[in-house]
Parts: structure tokens; sequence; C-alpha cells
């Protein structure tokens, strides 16, 4: 049987990017340990995705709400934040699954390529760590988990900024658990290896996704429900002693030379 | 579902070190997961409490005495364990510690004493690899779960032969996790922090007050991790090293409780 510490019953958990497949795997997996989930997201235009996902996740009995972002990214992930005290009652558990990958030559970006990457998937998660744990901080403690790449610890061509932002989200993880260890807030990450979702170039460059499964060490993609575990384990009270630190989940590869 | 991914119901775990401190704990939280237990450490005087732990838990647990710096006891470790349960879904490489040159200056360390430690903390975690990877590899499946230490990633003043041993230990997670990748066999590393086992420990670290979030580790608290590292919710998980260690190793450049701020 599972440990009664891997359990989230009672706790509110709020999920941004939980209209991506990655998010909202997030979002079940947390469902399922038993916690109340607020489903947000930071593009307008996809409350049916969001919906959607509430009913799936819904299905088995667990309180979910849903939330789509109507104004600057500032403003809307305070907004969040409070919602998710107001509509669960508390916010123990913040996940951001956001993702907004570029793969293309750096000689040929332009500036808005900076500004769309950076804010995409580094500047939002500063801005919902922030937020969340401004929530977090008055209510006396909560559980970060922020989940990026593989590409946070390596480089890869054509993914220049990519790689800067996903290297930024670790860091910036490490340095907030640090900040925040004796404020009763615990931060971690999650590396994805390469993903099997719409946005990775696993899935839609046939030529690119051959070469890349004989590289891999099982020869296989992460499916996006695979995070799972390591979501359970690093948000449970399982891992009250473990802040700062990332899990990979990438089948080993991060090991090869 | 996945709490029921995190569960070892029926799975059989190989515990190294066993009769104390975090193989101990990691021994009863596999037990309540629901794994059957076969502990090896030196004595079997305390393997036998651990055992009548285990199985107050209602879990088998078979007691091998061994000491892991020979090969052939580690070998014989997991052939009883094999004989008794007929499979070995879990190797749990714990065994290790008794630095007795920890502190020493390096013109005071004697041969002897650098083979012993290196026996102790690399070369037992090798041979428990060494002699599990034939049954695994028979079953098609296998976790393993090999113990370092923050010392494996850095350095420390006068910390020679653990330093390098518990390096060797990562490698060696690393190097497996590569090769038997596509044999459904997993490796990963559990890389503990400050865990005080007693109050003489307690004081030398002075409560915990060089953590980062402010205390040492519970013994207790290792055993949800080696559980989810030995579960199927980590089958995608290889490799890896997972640090528990209250922050420990997400800093190291600035002093636990200094914090810098630019003038305003």
């Amino acid at each position: 049987m599972a440990l009664k510490e891997f359990s989230l019953e009672g706790k509110a958990a709020l999920v941004i990017g939980a209209e991506h497949a990655v998010g909202r795997a997030a979002a079940t997996a947390l469902a399922e340990a038993g916690a109340k989930v607020l489903l947000a997201s930071q593009e307008p235009g996809t409350e049916k995705q969001l919906k959607e996902a509430a009913k799936a996740i819904g299905a088995s009995g667990a309180k979910v709400s849903i939330r789509v972002q109507s104004a600057s990214i500032r403003g809307d992930l305070s907004a969040t934040a409070e919602l998710a005290v107001k509509e669960l009652g508390a916010l123990d558990i913040l996940v951001n699954a956001l993702d907004a990958p570029l793969y293309a030559p750096a000689e040929a970006a332009d500036d808005s390529a900076f500004d769309k990457v950076i804010e995409g998937n580094l500047k939002t998660v500063w801005m919902a760590c922030q937020e969340g744990g401004r929530v977090m901080l008055r209510r006396g403690g909560g559980v970060i988990v922020n989940i990026t790449s593989v590409l946070a610890e390596r480089g890869v061509p054509n993914a220049s900024l990519y790689c800067a932002a996903q290297a930024g989200v670790l860091n910036l993880t490490r340095a907030l658990a640090l900040e925040w260890a004796r404020k009763g807030i615990r931060v971690n990450a999650i590396k994805a290896g390469w993903l099997q979702d719409a946005k990775s170039p696993a899935t839609n460059d046939d030529e690119f996704a051959k070469n890349l499964m004989k590289y891999l060490p099982d020869n296989r993609l992460i499916k996006p429900d695979e995070l799972g575990g390591a979501l359970l384990y690093l948000v449970s009270p399982a891992a009250a002693f473990v802040t700062g630190e990332s899990i990979a989940v990438d089948g080993g590869l991060l090991c090869r030379v | 579902m996945i709490l029921d991914s995190l569960s070892l119901d029926g799975k059989v775990a190989i515990i190294t070190g066993a009769s104390q401190g975090l193989g101990h704990a990691m021994a009863l939280k596999f037990a309540e997961s629901g794994a059957h237990i076969v502990a090896a450490s030196r004595t079997r005087e305390k393997l036998e409490q651990t055992a009548e732990e285990v199985k107050k838990l209602g879990r088998k647990c078979l007691v091998v005495p061994a000491d892991v710096t020979q090969s052939a006891q580690v070998n014989a470790v997991v052939a009883a364990a094999v004989k008794e349960f007929g499979r070995i879904d879990v190797l749990v490489n714990n065994a290790g510690g008794g630095d007795e040159m920890l502190g020493a200056r390096l013109e005071e360390i004697t041969d002897e004493m650098w083979r012993n430690g290196i026996d102790t903390n690399l070369s037992s975690q090798f041979y428990g690899c060494r002699a599990v990877i034939p049954q695994m590899l028979k079953q098609k499946r296998g976790k393993i779960i090999n113990v370092a230490s923050g010392y494996g990633l850095r350095g420390g003043k006068h910390n020679y032969m653990y330093a390098c041993a518990k390096g060797g230990v990562i490698q060696l997670t690393r190097s497996m996790a590569l090769t038997y990748a596509q044999d459904n066999i997993q490796t990963n590393c559990i890389v503990p922090g400050i865990f005080p086992h007693n109050e003489e420990m307690m004081r030398f670290f002075k409560g915990g007050k060089f953590i980062p979030i402010g205390r040492g580790g519970d013994d207790m608290e290792i055993g949800p991790l080696a559980v989810f590292l030995a579960s199927d919710a980590s089958n995608h998980i290889n490799g890896e090293l997972v640090a528990i260690d209250g922050g420990g190793l997400a800093g190291g450049v600035i002093p636990t409780g200094v914090a810098p701020q630019t003038p305003s």
C-alpha cells in the first residue's frame, strides 16, 4: 500500500499551464492523491481545454475549478493565487507547468524572440512563484514545483534562448528554496526529458525524432503522466526535508557524456 | 491511480546496512509499503531487531549477516534472497560509513585505511550491483538504489576517502543506468544530507543551524524517498541523484543565514 506520507488529502493545489498535456497530467496526479485543484491557464481562449480537463479530473470526485487569464500576467497571477484560497480554502501547492519552446537559429532571431521565450518560460514562472509565495508566506507555508526540462542542464543547437530560460527556472528554484527555507515554503523542480506532447519537436519533426529515439537510453519519449510520481513525491509531506532539488524524469539521458 | 503505483505490495527488497540508521528506517518504510525485506549487515543481533519490527508490520524478513566489503558475502546475500523469494525487485546499497580517517591529515592516512574505506563505501556498492544484475536481467525488471552523500558532489576539508568513494558511487549509478536502461532496470542514487542519528551527532551539528531548512533530517524521512525510487511511480527516472538535505546542495557559496542585499 502507498505510505500515508504520499497522500494529499485535504490539500489545495494550483496548477498553472493546465491547458497543456503536462499541466493537465500534473493536475490529474494531484487530484488522484486527494488534492483539490485549481486549473489555470495563461493563454486567453483556452476555456475549452480547461473545462475538458476539469471534467475528466473531477469525474473521480475531486474538487476542481478553472481560471483563464483575463488581465496582464502580473495582475492575473496575483488574482489566481488569491482565487485558489477563495475557491479551495487554501494554497498549499503551486505547480508551474509553463512551456513555450522555440527552436530556431540564434543568428536569425530578433528581439521579440528573446522577450517571448524569456517571458513564456521564465518571467511567468518567476511571477507565479512570487504571487504564490506571497500567499503561502501569509498563510504559513506551502510547496512549489516548477516543471522545467533537461535543457536546463545542457545546451542544444537552435535552442539558445529556450535553454537559457530553462536554466533560469532551475536556478530560480534553488535560490527561492534557500530564501524561503525557514519560512515554510519548499521549492523544487522536475526536469522533463524529451516529451511525447504536441509542442515537442520529438513529436512533430520525424527526422529529428528518428535520430533522437536511437540516442535515448531506453529509446522512448516521456509521456506527460510519467512526471506524476516525481511531482507527487516532491509536493507531498514525504519530501519535507527536500528543497532546492530537481528530479530529472528522462530515462537516464542526463547521464550521457 | 498514482497512489497504487507507489505501493511495494509483494515486492522483495534487499537492504544492506539494515540494522541501524537510514537502512533500518528504509526497511521499516518498505515493509509498511508492502515489501518483504532481505536485511543484511554485519551483526545478526541487531538485524534480528529490524526483522522483528518488519514482521510486526506483517511482512517477511530474511536476515543475512554479511560484511559488504567481502564480495563473496554480498553474493551470498543475493543467492539467499533468490532462494527464499525466487526474485529480487529492489536492491538498496546503503551500508557504508565508518570513516576513521575523517579529519586525518593526508600524510597520516595509511594504505590500509584508504583501501578499507574505499571497500566499505564504494566497492561494497559495486559488489551489490554486480551480484544482483544477472537476476534482474532474468526478470527483465529491477530497481537499484545506491546511497551517496553531498560529499560525492562537493569536497570537504580533510575528507578524501569518503568524498572519492561517494563520488564513485554516483558515477557507478550513472553508468549502470545507461547500461541497463533497455533492460528495464533503473539505477538511482539517494544523496542524504545531515541525518543526526543520536544526541551526540545532534550536538556536533549544532541542531542543524547550518542547514538551510534549519534542522537535520530524521532517519524515517529517508524512507518515502527510497520507496518512491523502488516503486513503479519512478519507472522513467534513471541515473538520477535525489538530494534529501534540507536545501544544502542548492546553495553553498555563502554561509547559511546570510542574505546579501544591494544598498538602496
